[in-house]
């Protein structure tokens, strides 16, 4: 039923890509079992290597093909020769990356001997295309997601409290905040060329908000919707904005996203454990394939870059005994993580990395003056809605409260008062609901 | 699943659905007797501006925000208003237009840009916009529901009418923009030095642009034309079909279309799209279709000499 479900949700956006799933699954499945039933290392291997090369394979040539294509052209053009167009017009699967990661979760830890695959092949295509997770994440680990479609699940008062109050609140900061503030950074970004400093940074200060309540809010709806059918997820968001340091940041944002590179990328590449410069470039490496995770494109390889070259400094200075009485000051702290996550938004956000660039340069030629202002009541909207949002997480964030267990905490009045002001302010000021940022990745 | 596990969901669902139901209903009928006392505003300041004077007027000019800020009625006769409104189109004008009295002699000037005829994908969301009206009017019911533009949840929800209004309702209540006895809808654009320099950028970076040779009348564009002339050839009411100046429209095959369309439906039409190529000049203009307050104004006389006189 689950499996049915999760197709035809698919479906609904192309069935045609659903043949591309089921591909995935079925490959996944088999070698899962055929390494698991394998003692000799070597074809251990082998069988892994194949997982790996048919996922990344299907993930190069549907995501990155014209990127490389693109690339390719561009360096033989440095090189004075003038080569053919090679792009192809292919459409990108909504949520390739996020099941591809899945997939390969499962054989490489299959592989560590981390996991037992599982038997039941329903099981196996349910976990890959269960619903609340499929085009956007979280990316759930197997060892988590699979006991539990296997096993008879029961829903609890509890958890249903949780998953109800975590939904609608997902909901409200997507289509209420985020969807508000978006108006104003898509006026600002369609053309970065007619605006000056104030109005670019506010622009980018704004889309960090946006992208956040965005994919958070999506995050929670998946979550909650998976409560509410008695799955638990793990958490993918803890307040990110409130980091002291960028490692903390990246323990707090897509934290599903972080931990599958930490696992599968930064510790197969040797970690911390090869000494200071293979750390580095470990972590360079990590950044660097996990912005182009998000989309193939020079501006998000950037993106990653800023991240890993921030990790890398912290690394640096983590020990020097000029910096620890500096991190005393709290404040210096987020402040300075919130400036470098804002300039690493800037080429997320942009168009193009031209554009990318070109934000940069402007908002660092300190030109400020008047805001652009397309609409004043756009304006004062988008005012309240960040203030709202900022007010509930700072709410969270003093009084120790995880969103994920916030319903658990409240009675039946609280959830019925909560839950009827929810729809209330969404009915009144939900924005014409855009796409999710996070479905193009 | 337990049973005390199952009464508990079937209570707290029971409880916000009935909960959020009534709350809903307090606050509609809250907003209605807000959003009834504010004049100004053009979200639905001007609507209710517009209701309370209709009956009255002997002029109106219905249209987009190219009708708003390119007629100032009172030039061409009083009483008059401009019901033009940003983004609208045919179905919410049209609509506007059917709660105009009977029998009574009025002039309407309606502003139509060909380009938005031929488009394909107007499904007039636009009546959306008059859902404030929604249990208040028989003939915007009608046309909401017809045109398929109620929110299934609307049923259930009513304060959804309101969506996105608030703070604009609330602000025009406690602090009206300006006094609406002395407003008749034309909103003049004094273009910000700002923003004559980013049309000015525009200008410079212009692009070339692609003409469409196929043309197919928009469905619903046909369905309201056809029912706005017989409402106004039935109710006593001058029909004046006319297309605001643009700064440079280098496709014309829509307006020679359109003209050749209202021709044959029987319309008065006036193509004014290139009013200022022979005399134009960047400070009548705010952006590509908006004029400034310098240009309108022109533009205005030269549209009551050319139809009225």
């Amino acid at each position: 039923m689950l499996l049915l479900s999760s197709y035809f949700f698919y479906a609904c956006w192309d069935w045609r890509f659903l043949s591309l799933i089921i591909f995935s699954s079925f490959v996944d499945y088999s070698i899962g079992l055929k390494i698991y039933n394998t003692e000799a290392k070597d074809k251990r291997k082998r069988w892994l290597w194949l997982s790996i090369g048919t996922n990344l394979g299907l993930l190069a040539v549907f995501k990155y093909y014209n990127f490389f294509a693109e690339s390719f052209a561009h360096f033989m053009q440095t090189l004075g020769w003038q080569p053919n167009d090679l792009t192809l017009t292919i459409i990108l699967p909504v949520g390739i990356s996020f099941y591809t990661f899945q997939t390969l979760s499962y054989t490489i830890d299959i592989y560590r001997k981390d996991f037992k695959p599982t038997q039941n092949i329903i099981s196996f295509f349910t976990y890959i295309a269960f619903f609340p997770q499929l085009v956007a994440g979280p990316i759930e680990r197997a060892v988590n997601l699979l006991p539990q479609i296997e096993k008879k699940r029961s829903i609890d008062k509890e958890l249903f409290n949780e998953g109800l109050v975590q939904f609608f609140i997902g909901l409200f900061r997507k289509i209420v905040i985020a969807d508000t503030l978006s108006a104003y950074v898509d006026a600002v970004y369609i053309n970065v060329g007619f605006h000056d400093s104030t109005t670019l940074l506010l622009a980018t200060f704004l889309f960090a908000f946006q992208i956040y309540f965005d994919f958070s809010g999506y995050s929670d709806m998946a979550i909650g919707s998976a409560k509410l059918l008695g799955f638990k997820f793990g958490q993918n968001f803890n307040l990110p904005y409130f980091s002291k340091s960028i490692t903390t940041f990246w323990r707090k944002w897509h934290i599903s996203l972080s931990t599958w590179l930490r696992d599968y990328l930064y510790i197969s590449l040797g970690g911390n454990q090869k000494g200071k410069l293979l750390t580095y470039r470990n972590l360079m490496l990590t950044m660097l394939l996990g912005g182009l995770w998000h989309g193939s494109s020079w501006k998000f390889i950037v993106w990653g870059g800023i991240h890993g070259a921030a990790l890398c400094l912290e690394r640096i200075l983590r020990n020097r005994s000029f910096w620890r009485p500096l991190q005393r000051f709290h404040l210096l702290g987020y402040l300075s993580t919130f400036s470098i996550v804002l300039l690493s938004w800037v080429f997320f956000r942009a168009n193009d990395f031209d554009d990318a660039m070109f934000t940069v340069k402007k908002i660092f030629q300190f030109n400020f003056s008047a805001p652009f202002i397309p609409d004043r009541s756009l304006l004062t909207n988008t005012a309240i809605c960040l203030f709202l949002g900022i007010l509930f997480d700072f709410y969270l964030f003093r009084k120790k409260i995880d969103l994920e267990h916030l319903g658990k905490k409240m009675n039946l009045t609280q959830i019925v008062i909560l839950l009827s002001i929810l729809i209330l302010l969404i009915n009144l000021f939900y924005s014409t609901a855009l796409n999710f940022i996070y479905f193009q990745f | 699943m337990s049973k005390d596990s199952l009464s508990h969901i079937i209570k707290v669902v029971f409880l916000v659905l009935f909960i959020s139901f009534i709350l809903d209903k307090i606050v509609f009928h809250l907003l209605n007797k807000v959003s009834d006392q504010v004049f100004s505003g053009q979200s639905i300041g001007k609507l209710n501006h517009y209701l309370k004077v209709k009956d009255e007027l002997d002029l109106i000019v219905f249209g987009s925000s190219r009708a708003n800020h390119h007629v100032d009625p009172t030039l061409l006769t009083t009483p008059s208003f401009n019901m033009g409104v940003n983004g609208k189109m045919i179905a919410y004008f049209a609509t506007l237009m059917k709660l105009l009295p009977k029998g009574k002699e009025q002039i309407i000037l309606l502003h139509i840009d060909p380009s938005n005829a031929y488009i394909n994908y107007y499904k007039a969301g636009d009546l959306r916009f008059l859902s404030t009206k929604y249990n208040r009017y028989e003939t915007i019911k009608m046309e909401t529901d017809r045109m398929g533009q109620q929110n299934i949840l609307q049923k259930f929800y009513w304060s959804l009418s309101y969506n996105g209004m608030i703070l604009g309702i609330l602000k025009n209540y406690f602090s009206p923009n300006y006094d609406y006895k002395n407003y008749w809808g034309y909103d003049p654009i004094y273009p910000s030095n700002p923003q004559r320099k980013i049309f000015e950028e525009i200008l410079k970076t212009e692009k070339e642009i692609t003409c469409q040779d196929t043309l197919t009348l928009d469905e619903i564009h046909q369905i309201y034309l056809e029912e706005i002339k017989l409402f106004c050839d039935k109710n006593n009411k001058q029909l004046i079909v006319f297309t605001s100046p643009e700064y440079n429209d280098n496709c014309k095959n829509d307006n020679l279309q359109f003209s050749a369309l209202m021709k044959k439906m029987g319309f008065t039409y006036y193509d004014f799209s290139d009013f200022f190529k022979t005399n134009n000049s960047i400070s009548y203009w705010k952006d590509k279709l908006h004029l400034s307050n310098k240009g309108a104004e022109i533009f205005t006389q030269e549209m009551k000499r050319i139809i009225f006189e």
